[in-house]
């Protein structure tokens, strides 16, 4: 189980700078590491989503060339987060989980700006959140709706497949 | 008894034929009926066999379209790379300083961050800064250098500036990238004039990038009310989605580079 989640993790990590540019609409892409870490954070708790959140932002940040450490610290924080609320609301609805998903990928641009602006980080606050952060979390919650409904579907089928 | 009867009435002449007759009558339509149906049947299975042999040879020739669609595929992309190759190595031979070829391998698009990392790092003598180009033009700058690889910030990357001039004018200015993925001309003196259409070189003020590589084309020209500067929308010339090989200018210049680019062939 260690074994499927480190490399979850390492695929998620590398997915960002591979498979999410072929994903690109209209110059948005997805945030593949933070649905991921937000993903595990609800279903395995907060420890969980803040490792996994941490261990995806840092390859992230190693491979995009950006501040090192930024997007581990605001990815650990969302995975974070979600394992906390996870554990205060009632989350295993995807009407919920959806929803969580975009609220949390604004907070997590909304705190990468924050952070950046210790290092002088030149670019417009409105812009980046009306052309950048906005664009992504919408993506993000549709991405993670359709992953939500594929692993139910899947579940369902394995399931009565299990019951013949 | 039946037999010698019919031969007495067939010696007899007259209606010696009737029995015959009467047969022939029964056994026509049954002889007709028995050929249409051999003739249906063996006419059904030459057609059976005919469809067998005729769906294994479309099996056989419709695995063959496919290994030749994905030959032909195959061929067509390496013509495509064979083309940038040439592209590069002709630019690559006319630029009169050392430069290192790379291959994409990663790209981030993210909107905080827009780089690529290409195979070619410390071992191949790539600084940080060295420049990145591709023959259209000016492609980005290295930013952060590993042993077997390089991360290449874009033109267009949010904390990218690039000092610039006006080629037509030699009126200077700074290119900056913003988090839309557009590149914005800013700082150029009102004096000094530009239009639409005009072409942005590197000015190679600041000594990173040397002078006269080819950043992009104005789109729109923006006063906001300015009464000292111009501000102007570019379009790369570089096509950062596309890209997949890049060169890296190793070695220093401080000729003008941008008739190595005028004149590059038509391809």
């Amino acid at each position: 189980m260690r074994l499927t989640l480190a490399l979850a993790l390492l695929g998620g990590g590398l997915a960002q700078t591979s498979v999410a540019p072929a994903l690109r609409i209209g110059g948005v892409s997805p945030d593949i590491p933070l649905i991921l870490a937000v993903f595990l954070g609800l279903s395995r708790g907060a420890e969980v989503g803040c490792l996994s959140g941490f261990v995806m932002g840092l390859i992230q940040d190693a491979a995009a060339g950006g501040f090192v450490g930024a997007q581990a610290l605001t990815k650990a924080l969302a995975g974070f987060a979600a394992g906390q609320i996870a554990g205060r609301l009632w989350v295993s609805d995807p009407l919920v989980q959806v929803p969580g998903l975009v609220l949390l990928t604004f907070a997590e641009g909304l705190t990468r700006y924050c952070l950046l602006q210790f290092f002088h980080f030149p670019a417009s606050f409105g812009d980046l959140m009306l052309y950048v952060v906005l664009p992504q979390a919408l993506y993000n919650g549709a991405l993670g709706a359709a992953s939500v409904l594929a692993l139910s579907v899947a579940e369902s089928w394995r399931s009565g497949s299990l019951w013949r | 008894m039946v037999s010698l009867l019919l031969l007495s009435l067939g010696n007899r002449g007259g209606g010696a034929r009737r029995p015959g007759d009467f047969i022939a009558v029964v056994i026509t339509p049954l002889e007709a009926a028995l050929t249409t149906i051999h003739r249906s049947a063996v006419g059904v299975w030459s057609a059976y066999l005919d469809w067998k042999s005729a769906r294994r040879e479309n099996q056989a020739l419709r695995s063959e379209v496919e290994r030749l669609h994905v030959q032909s595929l195959q061929v067509d992309e390496t013509q495509k790379e064979n083309l940038r190759l040439r592209r590069l190595l002709a630019l690559r031979d006319r630029l009169p300083l050392s430069t290192v070829a790379g291959e994409v391998i990663a790209k981030e698009w993210g909107g905080w961050v827009r780089s690529v990392t290409v195979n070619r790092g410390r071992s191949d003598g790539i600084a940080r800064l060295t420049p990145a180009i591709v023959p259209e033009g000016l492609f980005g700058r290295v930013v952060e250098v590993r042993a077997r690889a390089a991360v290449v910030q874009l033109l267009n990357d949010p904390s990218s500036a690039v000092a610039v001039m006006v080629q037509r004018t030699r009126t200077a200015g700074v290119a900056e990238g913003d988090p839309m993925g557009t590149v914005r001309l800013k700082f150029m003196a009102r004096d000094g004039g530009i239009q639409v259409g005009d072409l942005v070189v590197t000015s190679g003020l600041g000594g990173v990038f040397p002078k006269g590589l080819p950043v992009g084309w104005v789109t729109a020209v923006e006063d906001r009310g300015s009464a000292l500067f111009h501000y102007a929308k570019l379009a790369p010339v570089a096509d950062f989605a596309r890209v997949e090989e890049v060169l890296l200018l190793t070695g220093q210049t401080g000729a003008d580079l941008f008739p190595q680019f005028a004149a590059r062939p038509e391809t």
